[in-house]
Parts: structure tokens; C-alpha cells; sequence
């Protein structure tokens, strides 16, 4: 062991395995200077060490107060290996108790054999009916419209001819009234000769 | 512990007792003041308190309780001073022939400050509370190359100011 090589703070803290220490004691034996180096840090330590600890100016008691303590639940989660295990006994309890709870699956039907066929006669004649149905109901839409258009139509013509009558009653009573005017002035004419 | 662990308050308390000294201790050479410590060392056993569930291995206690005190203080330093990790620069300590106790004391304050928060810390788990590098690994979750390399450099500063000290104790 050389100057170098000689950790004298590890020495002098006691932070040195015993073989290394014994290495180190050996060094110093013989080297002046490791020896001053060792002395300066003790005497550091020293000066560190005369300033005692403080005694506490009051006592730390506490009370036993339920708003301090931990929960139960606040235990259960800092317990990390009591945690653990209640998880691992829940999930073989889930796992134990699995086949007890879960219903049967339901038994599917096997598919019959499909009659293609049939199937197309089926289908057509579900198409003829709903073609024929959607004809009668388009014809009876239509019959509808007409009648209605005929009554409107005939609706029409009756007002019409309505007010044609009135019109040719009205120029009658007009002509009465002037041949009545007539009458009275060729009388007066024929009075005055 | 277990008891405590089952939320026993009174088995807490005596995990408290055994503890609550290193842990002030730990805080108020961090946050250098007193009732921030003890108000940091009251939130760490409360928050212990409430989370004791969660230690799987009660051998790991103590790394586990000052893991949390470690967040609480570096919380607490980040609010105080956002973006400055470091302590407040006393003035430089001038080691006179023989050294009374309070200007021992002042010049470790003084020495300690100048170390950055981290190297600070490092020297605390180290000196004071007497913590393994793997332990401080844990608390500090950092690798140990990283705890050491903190611890070194640290005591390299310490040593040019400290050492005179020691010598006239």
C-alpha cells in the first residue's frame, strides 16, 4: 500500500473492511505524512463532535386522537404482503367458485336441412301477394282520384249552369222592365193625340 | 414496534422517546433553528405515525424515520430559501490559543455553514448520528458512491478550518 492507495477518511470513519484496515494501520507505521493527514481528521472529527447534541425543548407525545390514526383501510393498503395475499385468496375463492355460479350454456338447435326449393316457392309466392296487394291498393288509389275528380267536375258545371239560369233570369226581369217602360210611354203618347 | 405498526399509540410514544432527541438534533443542524425543529420533528413523527404500515422491515426503522425527516428539513429549506441551498454565511471563526466551548461551538456553526446542503447533511448522518454509507444511502436515496463522495469533500473543507480547532480543545 502506497500514500495514494491509503483511504484515510474510510480509516478514520470506520468505513474499512478489517484486512484493508490492518493494511492501513501498517502504512502508517511507516509513513510520516499519512500519519499527519490521519491526525488532521481526527482532530476535525474532534472539533466536529465537542458541539453535544441539544436536549428537545418539549416532548413529542401524541394522543390517542382517530383523525392521527391510520384507517383501516389505509393499514390494509400500506400492508403490501397482507394485500397480496388477500388478493391471491380472492382470486382462488373467484376461481373455486366460478363453476358453481356460472349458468349452463344454452343448447343451440343443429341446423336443419334447408329445402331450397321450397324456399323459392315460398318466397315467390310471398312476392305475388305483396305485388297483388300493392296493384289493389294502387287501383283503388286511382278509382278514388277519379270519383273525386268527377264529383268535383260535376260540382263545377252545377254552379255554372247555376249562374247561367240566374244570368238569363236577370236579363228577362231587365226586358220586362223595359218593355213595361215602353208600353207606359206609347200610352201616354197615344192619350195626348 | 408492532404494536405501534397496529396503530398502538402508546407503543408509538415509546418509539418516540427512544428517537425524538437524534432526530431534533438531525433537523436543527440542518435547518439552524430550534422551533423549526422541533415543529419539523413533530410533523416527521406524526407523518411515521401514520405511514408505519408501509416499513415491511422493522430493522430499517431508523433509515426509514430519517428518510422522512430528511424531506421534511429539505421541504422546509426549499419554502425558506427557493433555489439557494445554502446556510446563511456566518462570519469567519478566528481560533484564539485556547477556545472556550461557545467559540468551539460558533466555529463549527461557522464551518458547517460554509458546506453546501447537501455535504451538510452528509456530515450530520456521518459524524453526529453515526449512520453507515449504505444507510445514508437509503436516507438520502442516493447511491453510495454519491454519499461518499459528499462525506469526502466535505470533510477536505472542514479539515482546513476544524483541525486548528481540534488541536486547541
Amino acid at each position: 500500500m502506497n500514500c495514494s492507495s491509503a483511504d484515510l477518511k474510510a480509516y478514520a470513519l470506520a468505513e474499512m473492511p478489517e484486512d484493508e484496515r490492518v493494511e492501513t494501520r501498517e502504512h502508517l507505521g511507516g509513513c510520516g505524512n499519512c500519519r499527519a493527514e490521519l491526525e488532521r481528521l481526527r482532530l476535525t472529527q474532534a472539533a466536529l463532535l465537542s458541539v453535544r447534541d441539544e436536549d428537545i425543548p418539549r416532548r413529542i407525545a401524541f394522543v390517542s386522537d382517530k383523525v392521527f390514526e391510520p384507517g383501516w383501510w389505509q393499514r390494509l393498503l400500506q400492508s403490501g404482503p397482507r394485500l397480496g395475499f388477500a388478493s391471491a385468496a380472492m382470486l382462488s375463492l373467484a376461481i373455486l367458485a366460478h363453476p358453481f355460479l356460472t349458468p349452463p350454456p344454452a343448447t343451440i338447435p343443429a341446423p336443419a336441412a334447408v329445402d331450397t326449393a321450397r324456399m323459392e316457392a315460398d318466397i315467390s309466392a310471398r312476392i305475388s301477394t305483396v305485388v297483388v296487394q300493392a296493384m289493389a291498393e294502387s287501383e283503388a288509389r286511382q278509382g278514388k282520384q277519379a270519383r273525386e275528380l268527377v264529383t268535383a267536375a260535376e260540382k263545377r258545371l252545377d254552379l255554372e249552369r247555376r249562374g247561367d239560369m240566374l244570368a238569363v233570369q236577370q236579363s228577362f226581369e231587365v226586358l220586362g222592365k223595359r218593355m213595361s217602360v215602353m208600353l207606359t210611354a206609347s200610352a201616354g203618347l197615344g192619350g195626348a193625340r | 414496534m408492532e404494536q405501534a405498526r397496529r396503530g398502538n399509540v402508546d407503543s408509538f410514544n415509546l418509539l418516540v422517546s427512544r428517537w425524538e432527541r437524534r432526530v431534533f438534533n438531525y433537523l436543527l443542524r440542518l435547518v439552524a433553528n430550534r422551533e423549526d425543529a422541533l415543529d419539523l420533528s413533530q410533523e416527521v413523527f406524526l407523518k411515521a405515525y401514520q405511514n408505519l404500515g408501509k416499513l415491511e422491515d422493522a430493522s430499517r426503522f431508523a433509515p426509514w424515520l430519517y428518510r422522512i425527516a430528511h424531506n421534511e428539513a429539505f421541504s422546509l429549506l426549499r419554502r425558506q430559501r427557493p433555489g439557494a441551498e445554502e446556510g446563511v454565511e456566518p462570519p469567519p471563526a478566528t481560533p484564539g490559543p485556547r477556545l472556550l466551548p461557545v467559540e468551539t461551538a460558533l466555529a463549527v456553526q461557522a464551518a458547517l455553514a460554509r458546506l453546501s446542503a447537501d455535504q451538510r447533511e452528509a456530515v450530520v448522518l456521518k459524524i453526529y448520528q453515526g449512520f453507515k454509507f449504505e444507510e445514508m444511502a437509503e436516507i438520502l436515496g442516493c447511491p453510495v458512491s454519491t454519499v461518499k463522495s459528499r462525506v469526502y469533500t466535505a470533510l477536505d473543507s472542514l479539515k482546513e478550518t476544524l483541525a486548528p480547532v481540534g488541536s486547541k480543545l
